[in-house]
């Protein structure tokens, strides 16, 4: 027992300061991209009395919210839900990880337990979908990455984890072991560590890329989307 | 095995990328998940489902190879770990990275609009043209077009005298329809309200639209002018990405406004070049907002709306469908009002589904024209589009674009379509009514209604005794090359109906041997031909001594052969025209190419 709570605790101890790590690169990122200079953009706006760069941004920002707003989540509807889980799994398996370093007593609530428990195994499933999608599909073979592969299997992992974690902390039968919540912080801690320099730092620039975009067609007069 | 030392031009190129990088182009490169979603929105993807260097994060992940290699933290010290050991290193990988930017993109921006990232892929694509432009490797036509446009001022190298000459002619072209020559057009008016930029291909290949906005014009009472200099709308630096030569169009067009002292510049309809003038060429040339510029529909509507002009919709009942230019409505955000002009000046007004910024592109984007080397991959892309024609069950195409109604009229002809393409300004001309336009209530109206659409070549008066000195190609010689006998048949009884003296020959050599024999004042040539082919008899009549100065007007159905034009080693043909041909625009079309010439001469 004494042994399970040193292990934990070590465990503990490195997920945080992979954390402090993780923020100090994210931020040497982010002042890496803004060193570059800006694009600006100095004709007369498009369609003023329609749109402006605001609009534009905002719409950009919040597309991700509105399916219906691009042809391809439209057509591609199913893919967008797969998204929105995949994504979801995420934020689960990151509340998973620091809730239970901070109040294991809430994560063992069984709603708790339910709530990101399946979604971290339904995201699990969409991880191993999006593996044979990214294996089978000859365009995706052709775009990929050694690191697109190995995110997408860590995280793969990283969520079937997840799910033992969370009946380990709800105290599930046959789950008692402390190994699972100590592995799952490890492997959390590689990912803090890993993500600034992979493909899944994009959340950190995607914020960005949005408005940017977002702002150049809304100052033209393209965004928001119009049809009819 | 080791890897090749890099090329000069690879080590210049990455220099030039350093150049090009600002915080939105970086986001673009480091923001790509390769989540596939840009995939079917792509015209190619769609129309080559077998090949997946199709999609558009494979075209911009060329760049962004290079990019990570120089610059991304991950990509400098594990190339291999995100894709970075690929970079081209030989002049031949160059040429492979030609194809993908040049051959397999029209840079319609289609992907970006749908990239959950807001990846602007296409600008990732102009990127890679405009490095490889920098050192010299670009497709032919682009090449040759890039120069002209350097250095003569214009895409199509149009030379000044023959510019002004057209306008002349079309001046006399107007007088001779309204009866009067109150309507000519005014070149290099200093105070004029509006400076109107047209596309070359007018000059060069469809004066009539010039014709057609002067007579809009008149009959609004606009105080318009034409520049002698820097009227060339048309930016071959946004499609090779060179922004240098983007800057450099745009600050002639700019700076002959400024001498002028115009109030506006006025962009005839033309989806690049309202881009380009509008907006791209105020960032490449560092000017802000120099000048208040409009697309001529914007103008059109205006007059409409404020009733300048009167319009009967009636006179054009075809069924009409719209097509989007790229330029236009994705990065312009310039759509509705070609739509809301259109629904004043036609009766049946059928709308193109996925539309304005969700439209496809008509596969004449991004300098495709031009690159007669990708033409089969280009018509074969251009599937998507005629189905969304095809749905529409339109007789008549609408575009803004010029570009878009060579890439439409090939689509169209390619698939059988049976239906032709057609502008704004040609429209609202045909439903013009003249006698209540504002120019006609200044003054008292003494001409009838004016059928303008007609063609003057073909306006004989009735009255008038059928005497050859009348008809338009009396006196003159015309050699017809073509293989098809119904189409030879149809031409020589056009031109001899026009007062010609016509010869004929069936394929190449017999033309090149006709042509050295009966010296014609002028050849219509076919470019398909079984033995010696059209386009080699054109470059043989070019580089041989007797028969180089007779000017050679090519008719044709197959527009890969558009290279004749762009791709030259030779002087390019002094007309080009699509089958099928109209009889009216074909007699006067040439006459004019003759009479031109007699002016050189004399």
């Amino acid at each position: 027992m004494h042994e399970s709570s040193s292990l934990l605790h070590t465990a503990e101890v490195v997920h945080w300061a992979a954390l402090i790590i993780m923020a100090v690169v994210y931020s040497l990122r982010l002042r890496w991209l803004f060193s570059f200079k800006p694009g600006a953009d100095k004709s007369a706006p498009g369609a003023p009395d329609r749109t402006d760069k605001k609009r534009g941004a905002f719409y950009s920002v919040f597309n991700v919210a509105m399916p219906w707003s691009m042809e391809s989540t439209r057509k591609g509807f199913v893919f967008y839900l797969t998204f929105v889980v995949f994504h979801l799994g995420i934020v689960a398996g990151i509340s998973l990880a620091f809730l239970s370093t901070i109040t294991p007593n809430f994560v063992a609530k069984p709603a708790f337990a339910w709530i990101i428990g399946s979604t971290l195994f339904l995201a699990f499933l969409v991880a191993i979908y999006r593996i044979f999608r990214r294996l089978l599909r000859p365009v995706m073979r052709l775009i990929s990455t050694p690191d697109d592969y190995f995110s997408l299997f860590m995280l793969t992992v990283w969520f079937g984890l997840g799910v033992l974690t969370q009946a380990h902390m709800a105290g599930v039968q046959g789950f008692e072991s402390v190994v699972f919540l100590v592995a799952y912080l490890y492997l959390t801690s590689f990912f803090l560590l890993y993500v600034p320099f992979s493909k899944i730092s994009h959340y950190l620039y995607y914020p960005f890329t949005r408005i940017w975009i977002g702002r150049a067609l809304g100052h033209r007069g393209s965004y928001p989307i119009v049809r009819g | 095995m080791s890897k090749p030392a890099k090329t000069h031009k690879i080590k210049m190129m990455e220099e030039q990328l350093a150049k090009k990088l600002n915080r939105q182009v970086v986001g673009s490169l480091v923001g790509c998940v390769h989540c596939g979603m840009c995939n079917d929105c792509c015209h190619y993807v769609l129309t080559h489902p077998d090949d997946p260097k199709m999609t558009p994060s494979y075209k911009a992940d060329q760049v962004r190879k290079l990019f990570k290699a120089n610059h991304d933290w991950t990509g400098s010290v594990f190339p291999w770990w995100v894709g970075a050991d690929k970079v081209p290193l030989t002049d031949d990988d160059l040429d492979t990275l030609k194809d993908v930017a040049f051959g397999t993109c029209t840079n319609c921006r289609r992907c970006t609009i749908n990239c959950p990232m807001g990846v602007d892929t296409a600008t990732l694509n102009r990127i890679m043209r405009g490095l490889l432009t920098n050192v010299g490797v670009m497709p032919e036509g682009v090449r040759v077009v890039s120069k002209d446009q350097w250095e003569l001022g214009n895409q199509m190298g149009v030379l000044k005298e023959d510019y002004i000459d057209t306008l002349e002619w079309m001046s006399e072209e107007l007088e001779e329809d309204l009866g009067h020559g109150e309507a000519e057009i005014p070149i290099d008016k200093a105070g004029a309200k509006i400076m109107y930029a047209i596309n070359p291909r007018e000059v060069k290949y469809d004066p009539r639209t010039i014709k057609e906005a002067a007579l809009i014009f008149w009959a609004a009472g606009e105080d318009w002018t034409m520049p002698s200099e820097g009227w060339d709308n048309t930016n071959f630096g946004l499609f090779s990405g060179d922004d240098g030569l983007g800057g450099a169009c745009a600050k002639r067009e700019y700076d002959k406004a400024r001498e002028l002292g115009v109030d506006k510049i006025v962009i005839s309809e033309c989806g690049h070049g309202y881009r380009s003038t509008r907006h791209e060429g105020v960032n490449w040339s560092g000017e802000a907002e120099p000048f208040p510029m409009e697309s001529s529909v914007m103008t059109m509507l205006s007059y409409v709306k404020e009733g300048k002009i009167v319009v009967d919709p009636t006179k054009n009942t075809k069924r009409v469908t719209f097509h989007d230019s790229c330029n236009n409505a994705r990065s312009c955000g310039f759509y509705e009002e070609p739509r809301e002009l259109l629904r004043l000046v036609t009766t049946d007004f059928q709308e193109m589904y996925p539309n304005r910024a969700e439209g496809f592109c008509c596969t004449g984007g991004g300098g495709a024209m031009s690159m007669s080397e990708y033409t089969p991959r280009r018509l074969k892309s251009g599937e998507v589009k005629a189905n969304q024609i095809r749905e529409t069950g339109a007789e008549i195409v609408v575009t803004s674009c010029h570009n878009c109604v060579d890439g439409l009229g090939d689509i169209i002809k390619h698939y059988e379509l049976g239906c032709e393409v057609k502008q704004l300004v040609d429209l609202v001309a045909d439903a013009l009514v003249l006698e209540e336009c504002a120019v006609m209530k200044k003054r008292p109206v003494t001409a009838a209604k004016i059928e303008v659409t007609e063609a003057p070549a073909a306006k004989v008066p009735e009255a008038a005794p059928a005497v050859a000195v009348d008809l338009p190609l009396a006196g003159r010689k015309i050699l017809v090359v073509d293989d098809e006998e119904d189409i030879r048949i149809f031409l020589v009884t056009v031109f001899e109906d026009a007062g010609a003296e016509v010869i004929e020959a069936s394929d190449g050599d017999e033309c090149i041997a006709k042509a050295k024999a009966e010296k014609p004042d002028l050849i219509s040539l076919d470019l398909s031909m079984p033995g010696k082919s059209g386009v080699d008899a054109f470059v043989e009549l070019r580089k041989t001594p007797e028969t180089e100065e007779i000017p050679v007007c090519v008719v044709t159905g197959h527009p890969e052969f558009r290279q004749v034009i762009y791709d030259r080693p030779v002087p390019p043909p002094e007309g080009y025209l699509n089958k099928p041909v109209d009889e009216d625009k074909l007699v006067s079309y040439v006459a004019h190419i003759i009479e031109t010439k007699d002016e050189k001469e004399s």
